[in-house]
């Protein structure tokens, strides 16, 4: 009855692929993952990365944690699965918020594995996009303000072809460039919740679900702990006290478009929670305190108190500053009534 | 192995099934040391689909694997005859919690830390969440009979189930017990289901008798020379008139593995014990953490550390909380395997359990640790070794041969809350002898087709290196 996973290959063949196949080498040697092995050894598998995988909490697939990534690259080493296009996807999937690496008791870091995998498979010629941004280089003006902003130096200008280039080995998705380019040339894929229709969706839904008032939005980074139920729910919806939030890679995605939004949507106040000013490895608290400010003086434009919009700092495991302070902002907002 | 996967995606719907070889792989481990893959992987989300998928099993005799969180440490949730793995990760709904009748109602795939989160705001708790709750679901702690740390006080999760739903091999759905503490109406079908590892039937929906948060706690942390004298301080302490809530033995290994992972500058000592009280007045709490640092003292304790505050209480803890993964750093070249993980024995014999794990890890070329819920007799032993090179294997092998020899001969039992799966299978057949038969009469009664996790517990191999793959890559 026993039955091997169809599609086992020998270390390193590719028998087949769809789309860029000619592209990519038949025999892939992971030289840099290969380094990982005893790491991937000391994960005991526990699996406790689960839950504070981002991507796990939107699939809910083995696959999409943490362990499920180690697998894959343990898989690809031992040549017990194939490289194919979908295994290198899931490698190139991975916001980097590093949750996993500093959770983890065993000191494993799955990032640093995964950095070394997707470096491996894109030598082997892999053209695959995962979390990473690209590039539209029909639309990009080269004004290279994106480069600047990119704490990960994953940016470069072609200068022959005036367009800018993507490394996507060290991309880590915080997604500030797609948020700051003036022309939409920057983007990810749909299906993280992190694309621009995506996260205006998020925005209404939440919204939408709120049956109390007032209607409060919280914007709120996966890099600061997010309260409320990890991976259960609660019967009857909207028991939840975590209703309102919208979680977002880095608050150095959310644009100015994002929060007029939620206000045409009906909130009454709109709050980022981001990390403290000098613990945003991308530094998205920065581009969100710069926005915030614009969008005031928007807000103050169009005749709508400033004080709706309300930008604070909050570090890793201070969920109940956040739930305090959501709570002084409700009441303020209550205050103020609808806008 | 045929199996319609577009029946199944008519029943569970096409994006709640997936058959390609990475996902199987994937879904073919858990924290155990075995690996086999699935043949499809299917995440039902009502009790309706899975009956569905169950009656299309039966009748196709294709082997169906619940999985929780995939954290079971002797692989229950591993495929060992492949078929369908059935994820619950999407029932996952806490459905009703009833505070005048002390009960809350839940999905297979809510997560204990996320049920007692839930329960808070209503100062409720369930206390039997095991350490590993942070993911592990309900489901899953119930099908292995686990317990947790606050076991020595408040029981295990047996003592909690009131009843459930379940659905049956043939698709056919039964509630079991009833919402009522006391039942005396026959035979305890749920209970039944308590422990059998999903060989029986797939639970659905659990309801569960919870307690009141206890108003105040104290922790208390003590250190030993020799690991003797910590044992005998659980055994004296477990007999004595006060019940604390937790009570944990941490050995040498497990100090060293915690200061090279973590840096946390625990003193190097044989042992350590770490022990809490609560309950509903601080006056009681208080006295009874001195009876037990008295006994502490009577066994040459020192150093002894007692707080009620929640963050020091937390920082005493947390090295207990991290133990599992950090003795994966023990020693270089060095993986930490989970076997012979979980056994009890009766509470006097907790110095002399510790030290034969040790002297058994010596005489087979291992490193094994002794560390765990001593209060309630279970020790945990991990086993530390090369789990590349095929010899450690063997002195495995003789290693968790003779530890549960020992177990049995002083009247302990192999597993105390991780189960049986496949890893503890051989010695668990072993101390079931006379009872396997039974088990068996059961396991055909319920499930004639052996489609229920096939391959498990008194059905599994008896050579448990040979009957999956191994995680780790053995050179020949």
């Amino acid at each position: 009855m026993k039955k091997a996973p169809s599609g086992t290959s020998k270390k390193g063949s590719v028998p087949a692929l769809a789309g860029g196949a000619a592209a990519v080498s038949r025999d892939i040697e992971f030289s840099r993952l290969s380094k990982w092995v005893d790491e991937l050894n000391i994960c005991i598998r526990c699996g406790y990365c689960a839950e504070h995988c981002p991507l796990y909490r939107l699939s809910g697939w083995e696959i999409d944690t943490p362990r499920g990534r180690l697998l894959l690259s343990y898989g690809l080493i031992t040549g017990e699965i194939e490289p194919t296009p979908y295994v290198a996807e899931k490698l190139f999937e991975c916001f980097y918020c590093q949750n996993c690496s500093k959770s983890c008791s065993a000191k494993v870091s799955p990032t640093e594995i995964l950095t070394d995998a997707r470096a491996d498979l894109l030598e082997a010629g892999f053209d695959v996009q995962g979390t990473t941004v690209r590039n539209d280089g029909r639309l990009c003006r080269a004004c290279g303000r994106c480069i600047d902003l990119c704490k990960a130096e994953a940016l470069s200008l072609d200068a022959q072809n005036m367009k800018v280039l993507v490394d996507s080995v060290k991309c880590k998705a915080c997604g500030v460039c797609v948020a700051e380019c003036p022309v939409g040339a920057m983007s990810q894929r749909e299906g993280f919740g992190v694309s621009r229709q995506e996260l205006s969706a998020a925005v209404t839904n939440a919204l939408r679900s709120m049956n109390g008032q007032p209607k409060v939005l919280v914007f709120c980074c996966n890099w600061s702990m997010t309260p409320g139920l990890q991976l259960s729910r609660m019967e009857p919806p909207g028991t939840q006290d975590d209703s309102g939030i919208v979680v977002t890679v880095c608050v150095g995605r959310i644009d100015p478009g994002l929060i007029l939004n939620a206000f045409c949507e009906g909130a009454w106040g709109v709050m980022i929670a981001c990390c403290p000013l000098d613990e945003c490895e991308q530094d998205g608290n920065y581009r969100a305190k710069e926005r915030c400010v614009s969008v005031a003086c928007l807000l103050g434009l169009l005749g709508v108190e400033s004080r709706r919009l309300k930008l604070e700092h909050f570090g890793t495991g201070e969920a109940q500053k956040l739930k305090n302070t959501m709570k002084t902002f409700a009441a303020e907002m209550e205050s103020l009534g609808p806008v | 192995m045929d199996i319609d996967v577009t029946r199944l995606k008519g029943i569970v719907g096409e994006r709640n099934v997936r058959d390609n070889a990475a996902d199987l792989y994937v879904y073919g481990s858990d924290a155990s040391v075995h690996q086999s893959s699935a043949s499809v992987v299917v995440r039902p989300e009502t009790v309706e689909e899975v009956q569905g998928v169950l009656r299309y099993a039966n009748a196709a005799l294709v082997p169906v694997t619940a999985r929780g969180a995939g954290s079971g440490a002797c692989g229950h949730s591993v495929p060992i005859e492949g078929g369908i793995v059935m994820d619950f990760r999407r029932m996952n709904r806490i459905t009703d919690i009833r505070p005048r009748d002390v009960l809350c109602k839940v999905e297979p795939g809510v997560v204990c830390d996320d049920l007692n989160k839930a329960l808070q705001p209503y100062g409720l708790w369930f206390p039997s969440a095991p350490e590993s709750g942070r993911i592990a679901t309900i489901g899953g702690t119930i099908a292995n009979s686990g317990s947790g740390v606050r076991a020595v006080k408040y029981g295990t999760i047996r003592d909690y189930v009131l009843g459930m739903k379940v659905v049956l091999a043939n698709g056919d759905l039964a509630t079991l017990g009833a919402d009522t503490p006391a039942q005396s109406s026959g035979y305890q079908l749920d209970r039944l289901m308590v422990g059998s590892e999903g060989t029986l039937a797939i639970i659905v929906e659990a309801t569960l008798f919870l307690r009141h948060l206890p108003r105040f706690r104290a922790m208390g942390v003590a250190k030993f020379n020799t690991l003797e004298d910590a044992g005998e301080t659980i055994s004296d302490i477990t007999a004595s008139e006060v019940t604390p809530s937790l009570l944990e033995l941490i050995d040498d290994v497990a100090i060293t593995a915690l200061n090279k992972t973590l840096n946390m500058n625990l003193p190097q000592v044989e042992a350590i014990v770490v022990y809490e009280c609560d309950g509903r007045l601080k006056e009681v709490v208080d006295s009874e953490m001195e009876v037990i640092k008295d006994v502490c003292e009577q066994h040459h304790a020192f150093g002894i550390e007692m707080s009620s505050d929640a963050k020091e209480m937390e920082r005493i803890y947390s090295g207990r909380k991290k133990l599992f993964a950090a003795l994966s750093r023990y020693r270089e070249g060095f993986a930490c395997t989970s076997l012979a993980d979980d056994m009890a024995v009766p509470s006097s014999r907790i110095a002399e359990c510790a030290r034969k794990i040790h002297e058994i890890g010596d005489k087979n070329h291992v490193v094994m640790t002794a560390y765990g819920h001593c209060g309630e007799g279970v020790l945990h032993t991990k086993i530390l070794m090369d789990a590349t090179r095929k010899e450690q294997w063997e002195d495995a092998r003789r290693a968790v041969d003779q530890v549960y020899d020992y177990v049995r001969s002083v009247g302990g039992t192999t597993s105390g809350e991780h189960g049986i799966g496949i890893s503890k299978a051989p010695s668990w057949k072993m101390e079931k002898a006379d009872s396997l038969q039974m088990m068996r009469a059961i396991k055909t009664a319920l499930d004639p087709n052996s489609i229920l996790n096939p391959g498990k517990m008194m059905n599994a191999p008896d050579d448990w290196v040979a009957a999956t793959r191994l995680r780790y890559p053995v050179k020949p």
